[in-house]
């Protein structure tokens, strides 16, 4: 329901509390049916002990009322520390605590028999001299229903009476201009049936007070054009309200875009429509591709692709290109980059979880980029982790070790993508204690931040403390440590390690280096396991410091833990493993949040923005910007069987995914609504291998698009040594996937990256190395080497440790050039292994990686460079230039450059005094434009 | 105009170096106009340092001792004697001891926000964080406030700040180094060496034709925070790499040996060191971070072992550098974590631990116009709260600003046209200017 209030309207409201004032009296035993008038009706009538017989509700009345006052506020009571000796929750809701606070016996807070004695009457009346001040006049309502509360005896029943919802009306508001106002009402329903109005008990808040303001009689006052929301609450109710003001600006000269049929578009064109928003046009085919693309895979396209998309004369091309796209190797590696981010997949955290280092977080990634490459459900991902067990069935503790083992060898990565699960996902050092994975689990599979709820109730969810504890009681029989394994195992790990160590008593780092080098060397190490403990029992908290031998005792008298799944009722015992019940609430169709979370994140992927906004805090105080969107999109997610590639594909294939950024004066400030296209810095990993792809030669780009690994979306560049990580990740802020927040990773500009772009070692190596595009096209041209950067010894020894690495991998494929036919045949496989591995270091050294092509020739390798003869004699400089600028175009910004920048470009490179220094440093200034640097 | 600054003063050794080099455009003629235009002001300082302290320190423990409360609140250390008569600071703070006439403490700062982030956005920006909108850090707007020559950056953080620059636009955010100084090592900002051996020469050409090319948002209305900003730092970046003055101020191996001597050998000293150089080149604000102050457990060792000798030793010789530079009188150094400690100490740990405590806390300031060598404000019996009236993480900010003549008073808008005061409930604690 919408509707459009005026003045008057509200002018009436106001009205209607004056003559209550006067004249109403009324019982507070309504019937069920009837809504019970606010408390200032019911108390404000005469002398109390002759007008009013009801007695104010502890939970209902009391709890709320000093939450309004401001009583628990963080300043005040709320502190943790409480202030002046009196401490209350933190926005109320623990009622035992605070009634106990309140009932004090030497603090003289109530008074049963000398009513209006009591400090919580004398206190804020400031009759008796009170830090925060005067909040309410003797004799007024709220006076009042503390005194008759106190006079009847100050109780509370103990046990919590449930609230079904809050009715708030109007359920959305709808502003045409500024200043306007409109009064909310809020009434309680409760489970016993009863009504009340609640709207003076309840807090307010804005989330966007550009747009709309509201007081704390819930007066809701227009601001500025645009859609926010107002949010109400009161006991574990959170209840977000609309706020929407059109745009005003006439919409006479501008273009309409075509309708689409697309369930996406249509939903947001309903919301734009409300907002009086005119979306842009859709975008031009090298926006899209080049887009695309970036979005799809976390690739820019190949100069190739580019060309032949932009030839292309099919209608549906861009469907076309989307279902290609899905299909890269790319596609796997960059999700998997991003799944890796969500699920807080940290090398720094599971550093020593596995006896080899880096071993636990590649595994990890490997796993999910083969099964993102497969088109795997998501739900069935998700139970890979949440379900994952280290052993398979039947499996013993020796081949598990075993296997593990030759995981962990150069070139045998691969064994451990094909198991089931990732039990590393429940060994972070991060997510260890109960508290820690309630966080991590609800971050990662929720979407949802409950660390509020950690300490105090939620501000704008419904979650309480006691919510929070009886959700983390879930996870504490869960043990994943690095020396942890099933009891079965026990005596079977000792041994292997006193058969790896010896007779040296080894320890910690020492034992770790150990096995380490023995796995490979190929000897079978001890692997953690990831253990269930069944019927699981903690003693109580203070019994720790209680005698030991009596502690045991009590032990094996506590009882099983149990706990209960968010908002659910049913309580879970941990007499078994607790996991597979959270997996299948998970995966009820009716979980608000597990779908939600991913789509939602998928979504922001694609437009910068969620649905919901921050991606990771969808509480009931955030509401989407189009609930409908999200509903549809969520629904029909879990219909396709959480089929990732239908959302992907479902989301790209709508206008409102392919819109120009091109704004026109009605969406020109929309950031929010999804009406045009908002350039982005594009992300960290992408940023790297978009410089890495543009200064490489086609062929070594086309091998990279094939095997990902030398490229920061194939997740090997990361190292668990900080001084190790690749520069650029750093600066332009990949993800640290360790506090469980989806801000780990930023996407802000700053200085440090305009200065990289410029002037980093790594740029400049970039674009002069030797095997490089710049260095390669103008070797054509001219049959001259360009200088080389980088191999001057100003990084010391890193720098000789490539080259000399380098020059190695060079002498190992000389040699096998020089191998007889059968004997190459039999080589390949372990010289491209030993290269690909050999590459990455140098790659991770700062030094130029090793281009090669192993054909089963006697060939020379493809470092030589065969100049052919022809291109030198009948070099027509004007025609070659005007190819490599369209190239450098094509490499960079993917498309081809118009009139005005192809003659400023040719004019460069032939007043360039070497072409290749023209080439070199046309290709620089595209790197530096803001054009590269943003999705557009 | 008790200190209405020329060339002579503060800035010589600026102008010394840039006369040397030729490169960069601080020239007296330049600093004349900037003067008319009201840029540099008869104010008392131009330029500040931030020492952030992130975790939050435990005030009791460090500059408000309470030697007389019960001994589960005051803790394991002594109080001991400063160079100024009366007033007492910690036993592990010697070093600060001997020239607690160079900074005003404040004791009795109060504020609300009890988690890390939101305290920090609190302290670092001096308004009470919003939901809706993000507040500037100091530095931000000092470096928008006060502009810097292109080819210095007005505002860096050694290695990172925590706050950004909210409504002000990414152009003003913080050049953040992303690593500190080592000992004996040599240190430049990635980026800024000439080690790819670019010549200058062709700097400018690559640049020209950049500036040609990079046409594709020039006419575009939306989204201009974004654009502008990279702009911005294009053109930074341009100036900084092609000129020698940053470069040089980042190398503290190009300072003397006696003089970097005090700063020690522990990185936080040396980002003093560095911090020091910097405004001495004419960079408007520098962050120097010190984290680990979160002791919920083994308060005291931690900070007897590790956090006060770091920051004595560091600050102690960055105050007296500053001193013998000639720069204290015109760098404002404000010195803050996100809240104090709780006067109760936890006994989670054998050692004993404190948790957060926004209620009350010191700071410390320093430089330009504020008197060193006072107490400004005082806390109760037990450092539980302010005894008389509280300063607020406001009113700090309203003085630091004051301090380097920016009007704290003063309207931005923010990108959709929005009013918003720089400090909107800040009073300027006359006290510490007296």
């Amino acid at each position: 329901m919408s509707r459009r209030p005026t003045l008057s309207a509200f002018v009436f409201f106001r009205s209607v509390s004056l003559i209550a004032l006067f004249c109403i009296v009324i019982e507070g035993n309504a019937s069920a049916s009837e809504t019970l008038p606010p408390l200032s009706h019911r108390f404000l009538t005469g002398p109390l002990q002759e007008s009013v017989s009801e007695v104010p509700d502890f939970q209902r009345h009391i709890g709320p009322l000093l939450g309004r006052l401001g009583c628990n506020g963080r300043a005040c009571h709320g502190s943790f520390q409480g202030r002046g000796g009196f401490q209350l929750s933190l926005f109320g809701y623990d009622f035992k605590a605070d009634h106990a606070a309140l009932l004090d016996q030497n603090a003289g807070r109530v008074n049963t028999t000398d009513v209006d004695e009591s400090l919580i009457l004398a206190k804020p009346t400031d009759a008796d001299a009170h830090e925060g001040g005067k909040r309410f006049e003797m004799g007024s309502w709220q006076y009042r229903v503390l005194q008759q509360w106190i006079a009847s005896g100050a109780s509370f029943s103990g046990e919590l009476q449930s609230l079904q919802h809050i009715e708030v009306t109007p359920k959305e508001i709808v502003f045409d201009k500024a200043a306007e106002s409109v009064a909310l009402r809020v009434v309680a329903h409760w489970s016993d049936g009863t009504k009340e109005d609640v709207t003076e008990l309840c807090r307010f808040t804005t989330n966007d007070d550009s747009i709309a303001n509201i007081d704390d009689s819930g007066l809701v006052r227009s601001e500025g054009t645009g859609d926010t929301h107002v949010v109400v609450a009161y006991d574990k109710a959170v209840m977000p309200v609309a706020v929407i003001r059109a745009d005003t600006h006439s919409t006479d000269r501008i273009e309409v875009p075509p309708k689409s049929t697309h369930p996406i578009d249509q939903l947001v064109d309903e919301k734009l429509s409300k907002l009086n928003i005119i979306p842009s046009a859709r975008c031009s085919d090298s926006d899209f591709i080049r887009r695309a693309s970036l979005d799809i895979t976390g690739l820019l396209p190949s100069p190739q692709t580019v060309t032949a998309f932009l030839a292309d004369n099919r209608a549906d091309k861009r469907a076309l290109m989307i279902d290609t796209l899905l299909n890269e190797p790319s596609h796997a590696a960059w999700w998997a980059t991003r799944f890796s981010d969500w699920t807080g997949n940290s090398e720094a955290q599971l550093n020593n979880y596995f006896p080899v280092r880096g071993a636990a977080s590649q595994f990890w990634f490997a796993w999910l980029e083969q099964r993102l490459g497969e088109n795997v459900s998501y739900d069935k991902i998700v139970e890979g982790l949440v379900m994952a067990e280290s052993r398979l069935p039947d499996e013993s503790y020796g081949e598990y070790c075993e296997t593990m083992s030759m995981a962990c060898r150069e070139g045998d990565e691969a064994t451990f993508a094909s198991r089931p699960g990732v039990p590393q996902f429940w060994a972070r050092n991060n997510f260890r204690s109960p508290d820690e994975r309630a966080v991590g689990f609800a971050y990662s599979f929720l979407g949802i931040r409950i660390q509020c709820a950690q300490c105090h109730k939620h501000p704008f969810d419904r979650w309480s403390k006691e919510d929070f504890g009886q959700f983390a009681s879930l996870f504490s029989s869960i043990q994943a440590s690095a020396s942890g394994v099933s009891r079965d195992a026990r005596v079977e790990r000792d041994q292997m390690i006193s058969s790896l160590t010896g007779d040296t008593d080894l320890k910690g780092g020492e034992l770790r280096k150990k096995i380490a080098e023995a796995v490979q060397d190929g000897s079978v190490a001890p692997f953690p396991e990831l253990v269930v403990i069944q019927d699981f029992r903690v003693r109580a908290e203070k019994e720790k410091n209680a005698d030991k031998a009596k502690s045991k005792k009590q032990q094996q008298r506590a009882a099983v833990v149990s706990g209960k799944i968010l908002g659910e009722s049913e309580t879970i015992v941990l007499h078994d493993d607790p996991r597979s019940s959270l997996m299948s609430w998970l995966r009820e169709p009716a979980n608000p949040y597990f779908s939600r979370a991913v789509v939602n994140r998928v979504w922001f992927n694609y437009f910068g923005v969620g649905i919901v906004n921050p991606t990771d805090d969808m509480n009931l105080g955030n509401p989407p910007s189009n609930a409908a969107l999200l509903d549809y999109l969520s629904d029909e997610f879990v219909r396709s069987g959480y089929d990732l590639r239908w959302l992907h594909r479902t989301i790209v294939s709508s206008d409102t995914y392919q819109r120009s950024s091109d704004p026109n004066v009605t969406n020109v400030s929309d950031t929010r609504n999804f009406s045009r296209h908002v350039p982005r810095r594009l992300p960290a990993e992408v940023v790297r291998d978009a410089v890495y792809l543009a200064t490489a030669t086609d062929e070594e780009s086309q091998r990279c698009r094939i095997d990902v690994s030398a490229l920061a979306i194939g997740g090997q560049l990361d190292s668990y040594r900080s001084k190790d990580k690749d520069f650029a990740l750093q600066v332009f802020g990949q993800s640290s996937r360790e506090s469980n927040c989806d801000c780990d990773r930023s996407d802000q500009a700053n200085l440090l990256q305009s200065i990289y772009l410029q002037n980093d070692i790594d740029m400049h190596r970039r674009l002069t190395q030797s095997n490089g595009w710049v260095a390669k096209t103008s070797f054509e041209l001219t049959g001259k080497a360009m200088r080389s950067i980088g191999e001057s010894n100003d990084r010391g020894k890193k720098d000789q440790a490539g080259a000399s690495l380098r020059k190695q991998l060079l002498g190992r494929i000389a040699s096998f050039q020089k191998q007889p036919l059968p004997r190459q045949e039999q080589l390949r496989q372990k010289l491209e292994n030993e290269l690909r591995r050999g590459n990455e270091r140098l790659i991770r050294l700062g030094a130029e990686s090793v281009e090669w092509e192993l054909t089963l020739s006697e060939v020379n390798p493809s470092n030589n460079i065969a100049v052919s003869p022809s291109i030198l004699e009948t070099a027509d400089h004007s025609l070659r230039f005007r190819e490599w600028v369209d190239s450098a175009y094509l490499r960079t910004l993917s498309r081809y450059p118009d009139a005005g920048e192809r003659e400023i470009a040719e004019t460069f490179i032939r007043n360039a005094a070497q072409p290749s220094e023209g080439l070199e440093s046309l290709l620089w200034s595209l790197l530096n434009t803001k054009e590269f640097i943003l999705s557009h | 105009m008790t200190q209405n600054r020329t060339c002579d003063g503060l800035v010589r050794r600026d102008c010394l170096k840039v006369g040397v080099l030729g490169v960069g455009a601080f020239t007296l003629a330049n600093y004349l106009q900037r003067a008319t235009a009201g840029d540099i002001r008869d104010a008392k300082a131009d330029r500040a340092i931030f020492i952030e302290l992130p975790g939050g320190p435990s005030h009791l423990d460090s500059f408000d001792p309470k030697p007389d409360a019960p001994d589960t609140i005051r803790g394991k250390f002594k109080p001991i004697k400063t160079n100024v008569p009366g007033i007492q600071i910690s036993e592990h703070l010697p070093k600060l001891a001997m020239c607690a006439d160079k900074f005003a403490i404040l004791r009795g700062v109060s504020h609300t926000l009890a988690a890390h982030e939101l305290g920090r956005e609190y302290v670092n920006t001096g308004s009470r964080p919003l939901a809706s909108l993000e507040y500037p850090s100091f530095g931000s707007t000092v470096n928008m406030k006060l502009p810097t020559d292109d080819d210095i950056p007005g505002n860096v953080a050694i290695p990172r700040a925590s706050q950004g620059p909210g409504y002000l636009g990414i152009r003003y955010a913080a050049l953040e180094t992303n690593s500190v100084p080592k000992f004996s090592q040599p240190y430049q900002v990635r980026g800024l060496s000439m080690s790819g051996g670019i010549s200058v020469d062709e700097i400018h050409r690559r640049q020209s034709l950049l500036s040609k090319l990079d046409r594709r948002f020039a006419s575009v209305e939306s989204d201009r925070q974004l654009l502008d900003g990279l702009d911005r730092f294009g053109s930074q970046a341009y100036s900084m790499i092609t000129s020698p003055r940053a470069r040089q101020a980042f190398d503290i191996s190009k300072e003397q040996a006696s003089f970097a001597a005090p700063f020690g050998e522990d990185s936080f000293g040396l980002s003093c060191l560095l911090a020091l150089r910097l405004v001495e080149a004419g960079v408007r604000y520098v962050t120097v971070q010190l984290g680990g102050w979160d002791t919920h457990q083994d308060n005291f060792t931690k900070l007897s072992t590790d956090l006060l000798p770091k920051l004595d030793a560091g600050l102690s010789a960055l105050f007296n550098g500053l001193e013998q530079r000639g720069l204290l009188q015109s760098t404002a150094v404000l010195a803050t974590g996100e809240f104090g400690r709780t006067p109760k100490i936890n006994d989670r740990t054998a050692d004993g631990g404190r948790d957060h405590y926004p209620r009350c806390m010191f700071m410390l300031m320093a430089g330009g116009g504020v008197r060193g060598g006072q107490v400004v404000g005082e806390s109760d019996e037990t450092a539980s709260a302010p005894k008389h009236e509280a300063i607020s993480p406001d009113d700090v900010a309203a003085s630091f600003y004051h301090n380097l003549g920016i009007d704290p008073a003063q309207e931005f808008q923010t990108e959709s046209g929005r009013p918003i005061t720089l400090v909107r409930d800040g009073k300027i604690i006359q006290q510490l200017f007296g």
